[in-house]
């Protein structure tokens, strides 16, 4: 193999994977303030079509990207509404907002299949990545850059600050944080709302960065691979890079498969389809022998803060 | 100098309950002040109002002089007003230092934060090391956690919710130390507690709630514990009723070098413990929340199974490698701590919760198939032996009051004439009649011939209650000896983790 | 005037009944002006999606057809939720459960006999339950997330489907056509009404849910699955194995799955093609709520979403409207119906301020 294929198979797996991290930082984030939000899906959905009707009608990208993470907050508002001000049951919820999603994705986006838009493309001049391996660091979109970017953003959020320890005692102890005189239900809108932005995000990334064009549920799962993806990285920011790129690279290696190339063709292509969510199962299970991992779990992660005055 | 604080006819209302009616009194500068009171009296609610929690719904607070509306625990603290909560608000995954910042409302870099903790530490001999994390300590450390975090604010008066139920008679006294220090230094302290002894050691004031009326303000010093019980109860106080001339059968339940495996994070496992108890006798198991009793009543219950068959025997009968229900069939029966949720089920009715545990030895399920009719007669009558204030036994079994529901709970295990009965924390949170008709009814159960083990934290009920004695401390039991022959200073130091017999026991062949 | 929320000494049974249908009612009602302002014909849309289906007779056999898979998954979810068994994948179960019951009409392609039906029954029950079997192993050996593993799994079994439908299973006389061949005559389901489309499928639905519901309210089994739901802990007391719990909910609910696959794929389709996964599996989790985890509620649910499903179709002849608005109204239906789940639990007070009290 040589250097280019093997610069371009990193290319392919960085892309990839972007719309996996953004999600799952989003989910950590929500997950840490104590909140389990299943409606990751439905939410990528919406910021997918978003992100695809303002494109295709205006043509801007950047106007996509700030839509998209608005209707994902909207959405995920409904989530929040029902779950934080009427303590709905979030699992249940969760899985009401990714069926919402879904039907109201397909209908906005009736009509829409297979026309084709303009992905966004990279943030920096060609100049700085002409060479191969500058085209490693400089070769992205805009999108790219910023899934990197909220990973160590929210890193620092959450162990340097005051208001990440704020959120992390919320997720670890609602009473005692409502006892203390913090607004827990506020707290947590406004995680939610965050996890709603970055699933509208990375939902835009279908559109402007991996297929030019809207299909129906064209996210195919990734949303609840990002949160198995959080599982894995037993809520440490650092750790969702790992996983992403992991996923990244079976997502991939079914693309070069499809594609007919070389020794990877010999198995059905409908077996590399499958892989990821096979992967996300065996990651599952692998995480689950390590003993620790669960014991990171914000405690009350999906329990319905029910403050008894 | 004006008072501290002065309460003017603070009267809050819950639906269908009057949880404070017109209550005034007030609080000196320096004064070491107990509010006293049955639980439901109305404490926790009157000092949440002026800890800012809740809002009170006519009457007046009035803080060095001035009228004041505390909106809120920081507006609390702003005044001066610090608390230390009964059950902590403490965040386990996070470190001693993570805390206490998240008690202060001022933004203070870390650096400063624990340069001033560590003086605060010396100065008041609250030793603790800031980077730990919560998780890993003691009770009696977390509660130096909530005393440094609300000394950091240097209060003028400082609120302490029954802060001894959870320490030993020596971090009792280095409680009170520090308590009587700040007190001369002009800090004035509402303490709450329901102990007699302690509020006779430590207070200058006693305030007594009942049923949410101020009944009296009295000198503790001047009163007896007996005349303070009284006030508190409101009628005189019933003693337990011990039939004649019982004597102690045969040994019935013999635990023998019973271990349960490390399981959670923070569970504390029971190790080798052994002990005998006779038919007719009540053992009690003294010891410090969290050394190890929710295993051990777990192991006994066979929520837990032991490996060993012969570690836990009724007449005899090995019972250690049985399940819970082949275990009551064995007639032992159990009641955890933890009233809704373990012990019952609050969604479930009254009568479906005696399926729960009574189905087998009633004889409640035939093929398969649950006889509801059954179920709801031995219900009744739960309810009508044991005064269980409840609709019927379609009510729900959360919508009963703690102690009504520990009435039934209990109810439900004795008139399952169980041989052994293992209880936990049977009056924990209990309005002092429903205490004193379910220690009646564990004596009754023991005079027909049962052997009954009973843990607790309360010092006072094992001491009412027991004839046999023993303690646990870290999963280790100390060995067993008659109520009467031991002093409270034996049993202090045995809760403190002074075992100086634990190897010389083990050695005693079971 | 403000409102607070005041918790019920005990929940509200009549808000239990009230609220499935209100939200129904509120969807109806919100879906009219909400598909109205982004420029449907809103009264419309629900008209044919509500209504129709009831109002015109011939549209009757589509409903029992359309409400026996969702019935007979629906009634398994609401035994495995009780249980807080969060089974999500039921669309995979029902997936294997159909391609069970094919491999076994394809072995006996050619042959006759009675015997085939329940065999491919089996068949069917045994895919579904196998398949579900594998989040459970993992959830009670490792504590691994039911939910992601059914759903992770729900995407594998289409594939799966992909796959065999293309190469080993394709009809030879097929054209190309990636799907079987049509099932013998005693490989498909018997209509039970002649001149309809009503097979025998919609009668078994029935009788499932009825013995369910017999089992759920009266056995130690549906006592046990409620219990741990309940309080796991309560359970353990009460000598509930959590564990045996978890397996009992997952197996029976992928059994009800596989064995509505295979009364789709040896009914209505009655050959393994493609687009075999219809979302029964996933609508079925808001039957399963919508009938308050009650197979009988299950029954009446499982009805009226169907109802939406012909209706879809109907206003997708009629005015044009996507069927996928047929999910957002389903989605809607559901959201009502967790909001109103508050007004069983509080009752809505009129606040009186403390002024006011005063005076």
């Amino acid at each position: 193999m040589n250097l280019d294929l093997l610069i371009a198979i990193f290319i392919t797996v960085v892309g990839a994977s972007t719309p996996i991290l953004i999600a799952a930082t989003g989910e950590l984030v929500v997950e840490k303030s104590g909140v389990l939000n299943l409606g990751v899906e439905g939410m990528m959905l919406v910021g997918a079509i978003t992100a695809f009707l303002v494109v295709f009608l205006t043509g801007q990208h950047y106007l996509a990207i700030v839509l998209a993470a608005g209707a994902g907050i909207a959405t995920s508002m409904i989530f929040g509404f029902l779950t934080l001000s009427l303590s709905a049951n979030q699992t249940a919820t969760g899985l009401a907002l990714t069926i919402f999603g879904t039907g109201f994705s397909a209908l906005a986006g009736q009509g829409y299949s297979a026309r084709p838009v303009t992905l966004l493309g990279p943030l920096f001049p060609a100049d700085l990545a002409t060479h191969p391996v500058l085209r490693i660091v400089f070769g992205y979109s805009a999108l790219v850059y910023f899934a990197l970017i909220m990973v160590v953003a929210v890193w620092w959020f959450l162990k340097k600050t005051r208001a990440g320890l704020i959120l992390r005692a919320v997720g670890e102890n609602d009473l005692s944080a409502h006892s203390i005189g913090y607004s827990v239900i506020g707290v947590r809108y406004a995680a939610v709302a965050f996890g709603g932005a970055m699933a509208g995000i990375a939902g835009a990334c279908f559109p402007l960065l991996l297929t030019p064009q809207w299909a129906e549920r064209m996210t195919a799962g990734r949303g609840w691979i990002a949160v198995a993806l959080v599982v894995f990285a037993s809520w440490r920011p650092f750790r969702l890079l790992a996983g992403a790129y992991l996923f990244g690279l079976v997502m991939t290696m079914e693309l070069y498969a499809k594609a007919g190339g070389g020794p990877l063709s010999a198995i059905p292509s409908e077996l590399w389809a499958a892989l990821p969510y096979l992967a996300t199962v065996v990651v599952l299970v692998l995480i689950s022998i390590r003993r620790d991992a669960s014991t990171n779990a914000p405690a009350c992660l999906g329990r319905p803060f029910l403050p008894s005055n | 100098m004006p008072l501290r604080l002065q309460l003017t006819g603070i009267t809050k209302r819950f639906p269908g309950v009057l949880a404070n009616d017109n209550v005034t009194f007030a609080v000196k500068p320096g004064e070491i002040h107990a509010l006293l009171g049955e639980n439901g009296a109305g404490k926790s609610t009157l000092v949440k109002m002026i800890y800012g929690i809740m809002q009170p719904d006519a009457g007046e607070i009035a803080w060095n002089g001035q009228p004041v509306v505390v909106s809120s625990p920081k507006a609390a603290r702003k005044l001066g007003i610090g608390m230390v909560f009964q059950h902590f608000s403490l965040f386990e995954a996070l470190t001693v230092l993570e805390n206490i910042a998240l008690g202060m409302d001022a933004k203070i870099p870390a650096r400063d934060l624990e340069a001033r903790i560590r003086q605060v530490m010396a100065q008041y001999g609250l030793l603790l090391d800031p980077h730990r994390t919560v998780a890993t300590l003691s009770v009696g450390e977390r509660q130096r956690i909530e005393i440094v975090r609300a000394l950091l604010l240097e209060p003028k008066l400082l609120i302490m919710d029954e802060p001894t139920s959870v320490l030993t008679p020596q971090e009792v006294e280095q409680l009170f130390d520090v308590l009587r220090r700040l007190a001369a230094q002009g800090c004035s302290i509402l303490y709450i507690s329901h102990k007699l002894h302690e509020i006779k050691a430590l207070c200058d004031t006693a305030t007594i709630l009942r049923g949410g009326r101020l009944v009296d303000t009295c000198d503790p010093k001047q009163e007896t514990s007996r005349s303070m019980a009284e006030k508190m109860i409101g009628a005189g106080l019933k003693d337990i009723v011990r039939p004649e001339g019982r004597s102690m059968g045969e040994p019935k339940l013999v635990v023998s070098r019973l271990s349960t495996a490390k399981t959670g994070h923070f569970d504390v496992p029971v190790n080798k413990v052994s002990f005998t108890v006779r038919a007719g006798e009540i053992f009690g198991i003294a010891g410090v929340a969290g050394n190890g009793q929710n295993a051990l009543l777990d192991a006994l219950s066979g929520e837990i199974r032991s490996d060993d068959a012969e570690s836990i025997t009724i007449d005899g009968f090995p019972l250690g490698l049985l399940d819970t229900t082949e275990r009551r069939k064995r007639g032992l029966c159990a009641v955890p701590e933890e009233r809704n949720g373990h012990a019952a089920v609050g969604e479930f009715s009254l009568s479906d919760n005696s399926v729960l545990t009574a189905r087998d030895r009633l004889g409640m399920v035939v093929m398969g198939l649950i006889n509801s009719g059954a179920a709801r007669t031995y219900t009744g009558k739960v309810i009508a032996e044991f005064a269980v204030k409840a609709l019927g036994p379609a009510s729900m079994a959360g919508s009963l009051s703690g102690g009504n529901l520990q009435k039934y709970i209990m109810g439900r295990e004795i008139l399952q004439k169980p041989s052994v009965l293992v209880v936990s924390q049977p009056t924990w949170g209990v309005d002092a009649g429903a205490a004193a008709a379910i220690h009646q009814a564990l004596v009754d159960l023991a005079a027909v011939g049962s052997a009954i083990v009973v843990i607790s934290q309360d010092l006072d009920e094992l001491r009412a209650l027991c004839d046999t004695l023993a303690v646990i401390n870290l999963g280790q039991l100390s060995p067993a000896k008659p109520n009467a022959e031991m002093s409270i200073e034996e049993i202090g130091l045995l809760m403190g983790g002074v075992h100086g017999a634990t190897e010389a026991h083990d050695a005693v062949p079971a | 005037m403000q409102f607070r929320l005041e918790k019920r000494p005990e929940p509200s049974k009549l808000m239990l009944y009230v609220t499935p249908v209100a939200s129904v009612l509120l969807t109806m009602l919100v879906g009219a002006i909400i598909f109205s302002l982004i420029g449907y014909d809103g009264v419309g849309a629900v008209r044919e999606i509500f209504l129709t289906p009831l109002t015109n007779s011939f549209k009757w056999q589509d409903l029992g057809v359309k409400a026996a898979p969702l019935i007979i998954i629906g009634v398994g979810l609401s035994i495995a939720y009780r249980a807080n068994v969060w089974n999500i994948g039921a669309e995979g179960q029902y997936v294997m459960g159909g391609l069970a019951a094919t491999g076994v009409a394809l072995a006996t392609y050619g042959m006759t006999g009675w015997w085939i039906l329940p065999l491919m029954m089996i068949a069917g029950i045994a895919g579904g339950a196998a398949y579900a079997a594998v989040p459970a192993l993992l959830k009670t050996r490792l504590g691994v997330n039911e939910i992601l593993t059914s759903l992770m799994l729900t995407y594998a079994s289409v594939q799966l489907i992909y796959y065999l439908v293309r190469a080993p299973w394709k009809d030879p006389m097929g054209m190309g056509f990636p799907q079987t061949r049509r099932f013998a005559a005693d490989a498909l389901l018997p209509n039970i009404i002649p001149g309809t489309i009503v097979h025998l499928g919609v009668p078994i639905a029935i009788v499932v849910a009825l013995i369910a519901w017999f089992v759920m309210s009266r056995s130690v089994f549906g006592y046990q699955m409620k219990v741990v739901g309940a309080a796991p802990h309560a359970a353990r007391y009460g000598g509930f194995s959590e564990n045996k719990t978890i397996w009992l909910a997952l197996l029976v609910s992928g059994a009800l799955a596989g064995l509505a696959g295979m009364l789709e794929v040896a009914g209505p389709f009655q050959r393994m093609v493609p687009g075999f996964p219809t979302n029964y599996g996933f609508t079925a989790i808001i039957v399963a709520f919508l009938g308050r985890l009650n197979p009988l509620g299950v029954i009446l649910a499982g009805i009226v979403m169907a109802i939406t499903f012909v209706g879809g179709e109907v206003a997708q002849t009629t005015i044009g409207l996507s069927s996928s608005a047929t999910g957002v109204f389903q989605s809607m239906m559901l959201f009502f119906l967790l909001a109103g789940d508050i007004l069983v639990r509080y009752r809505l007070k009129r606040v009186i301020p403390a002024q006011e009290a005063r005076a």
